[in-house]
């Protein structure tokens, strides 16, 4: 069918330009690394390695340098920039910040060592006692209180330590971050010729701490604020579709203008009393119209049990649009959707929002206990669009592919049985992450190439 | 229209303009030395109570290293003004002090007097230089 290859063509290219706009991000970002380096080789005095003390220096100014732009990076990727979401989605902008955090600490560390080393050995002093006079420059105290606060930050958000902090505990000390930049400026511009005033290199580096604080600004306050008092979103009606679910109905202006698309989540805040205090990201359970919009969640903690019984006419504030678990990340000609549980979200939403030929999607729904909200939308969609319609009810296999019911793992059922086109297709997948990341393993080791693996965890 | 592009938008503009400024000031800044020098050397002030000739100032001494300046005063102008010691503890400081010299030397021809701000950057270096210098002045005025 000429209609079905024109598309695959479309597919293709997108993904292309996606790839390309991908590869430029990850070197701009490198581009960003070495700069920070060669900024201070360019200004160096004559000798920058000419003494121990002298090269060990110079070693902690390169570390400051670098270590900074590290966190400007995880500043912008934190920013919910919407280039990056669109190129590479908010999970995996927020995956590249995690993995940023630890050198970038690491090396603002070795910043402070290393400088108090090298003053020590060009002076003779011993490096604690090169700490006094260090402290009695301008804008040091500041400075040294900056590496006290990013410890607190880098520290606070291991997985080991996290996990103690609720999220909203954990957030107000990350806002620190903020904090701790600011308060490491002075001490970059003042000390040290190598962003001396009226140069080059001391524009460079302004202009990007104006990128990373300007995006958190513009993207991370101003949109959010604005988008909420332009749509007026309010809580139509709240619908329970099953024992601790229920599907929020929501009223807004002009809603079609957000660009949402479905399979895309929005960060809520539901402003009574008892809920303001919490975010949700949430997915939107159908593609919204341009007055109406609708998602759908499960109780999965103290946070959303409140949610269950919010008013009708409560407002609601938004942050998003985001996320790339839409028909703008495919790649391939078909298209194959694996939703569990509430997961099941924004694979409805998915499906709704796809153009389809007949045969091009195929759809499984799966559970293990009898939570099968959405079901029937699901069916009713793919039914209208020629999807292939599965579902898979029962406990979790003990044996071989656990992802699925025990009978069918028993029966040999895989993931090319029951999608037969796995290899020219994207797999769109969201569920609970253990179960997920089994379907991603089988996935991988058929074959399917990563960037035609589209997951979306549900763990909130 | 969407809220997302038109902040896009005027993120991009404040950018550009930000930057732009900056850089504006870098160039501007180096054109406005150079032209502040050049009025400061046709000015002739016989009323400054300098007398021409030679003078060296005081040796100062700081954490970054050593300072010490020379003038040249003509017709009761300073027309010059000579770093005869600057010298780095390490390759950090003589980095900042090549940078602030021709800044600071700048200002004073412009200025007439060691009463110039110093050069952020190397607030240690400029107080030395101006030290330096009063001293020389002093002895000019003799």
């Amino acid at each position: 069918m000429p209609g079905v290859a024109q598309r695959t063509v479309d597919y293709a290219r997108n993904y292309r330009r996606r790839a390309l706009r991908s590869t430029l991000l990850v070197a701009a970002v490198w581009t960003t690394g070495g700069v920070a380096a060669i900024l201070f080789l360019t200004s160096a005095g004559t000798a920058p390695f000419g003494t121990v003390g002298a090269a060990v220096s110079s070693l902690g100014i390169i570390a400051g340098l670098v270590g900074t732009d590290f966190i400007l990076v995880m500043i912008v990727l934190a920013a919910r920039v919407p280039l990056i979401d669109r190129t590479i989605g908010h999970d995996r902008a927020i995956a590249v910040h995690r993995s940023l955090g630890k050198p970038a600490l690491y090396l603002l560390l070795g910043h402070g060592a290393l400088l108090l080393i090298g003053y020590g050995l060009e002076q003779g002093f011993l490096p604690f006692a090169e700490l006094g006079p260090m402290l009695a420059t301008p804008n040091m105290p500041l400075a040294f209180i900056a590496l006290g606060l990013m410890i607190v930050v880098v520290v606070t958000s291991l997985v080991a330590v996290r996990r103690h902090f609720s999220y909203e505990g954990w957030h107000v000390i990350h806002l620190l971050s903020y904090v701790a930049v600011a308060f490491a400026i002075p001490h970059q511009l003042s000390l040290g010729g190598v962003l001396a005033n009226g140069t080059l290199p001391r524009v460079y580096w302004i202009t990007l701490y104006v990128l990373a604080f300007g995006s958190i600004a513009t993207y991370r306050v101003i949109e959010p604020v604005v988008s909420t008092f332009r749509h007026r979103i309010r809580v139509d009606q709240v619908e329970t579709i099953a024992e601790g679910v229920v599907s929020i109905h929501l009223s807004g202006r002009a809603l079609t203008s957000l660009g949402a698309v479905g399979g895309q989540f929005f960060v809520w805040r539901f402003w009574t009393g008892s809920t303001w205090w919490h975010s949700h990201p949430v997915s939107l359970s159908s593609v919204p119209t341009d007055g109406t919009a609708r998602i759908t969640l499960r109780d999965l903690g103290d946070g959303s049990r409140r949610i269950l019984s919010i008013p009708s006419g409560t407002f609601v504030s938004i942050e998003g649009p985001y996320g790339l678990f839409t028909p703008a990340a495919r790649t391939a000609p078909k298209i194959a959707i694996i939703a569990a549980g509430i997961g099941i979200t924004p694979a409805r939403a998915l499906l709704e929002e796809s153009r389809l030929s007949p045969g091009e999607a195929t759809v499984l729904l799966r559970t293990s206990m009898d939570d099968r909200y959405l079901w029937d939308e699901v069916a009713t969609i793919a039914k209208a669009k020629g999807a292939k319609f599965y579902t898979m009810t029962g406990p979790r296999a003990t044996s071989g592919a656990r992802w699925m019911p025990q009978r069918d793992a028993e029966r040999g059922v895989s993931l090319r049985s029951v999608f037969p086109d796995l290899l020219d297709s994207d797999l769109y997948v969201c569920g609970p992450p253990a179960w997920l990341e089994l379907i991603e393993a089988e996935a991988v080791a058929a074959g399917l190439p990563a960037h035609r693996l589209h997951s979306e965890r549900f763990d909130w | 229209m969407n809220t997302r592009q038109a902040l896009t938008g005027i993120f991009a503009t404040a950018t550009v303009i930000i930057v732009g400024w900056q850089v504006g000031a870098v160039a501007l800044g180096q054109g406005a030395a150079s032209s502040t020098s050049s009025t400061a050397t046709t000015t002739s002030n016989p009323a400054s109570g300098l007398k021409s000739g030679t003078y060296t100032g005081s040796n100062e001494q700081t954490q970054f290293g050593d300072v010490q300046v020379e003038i040249t005063v003509a017709n009761g102008t300073i027309t010059d003004v000579k770093t005869v010691v600057l010298t780095g503890n390490e390759g950090r400081s003589d980095q900042i002090n090549s940078q602030a010299a021709p800044i600071l030397r700048s200002e004073v021809l412009s200025s007439q007097s060691a009463n110039v701000a110093s050069v952020s950057g190397a607030t240690y270096t400029s107080d030395a230089y101006l030290t330096s210098l009063q001293s020389a002045l002093d002895k000019a005025k003799g």
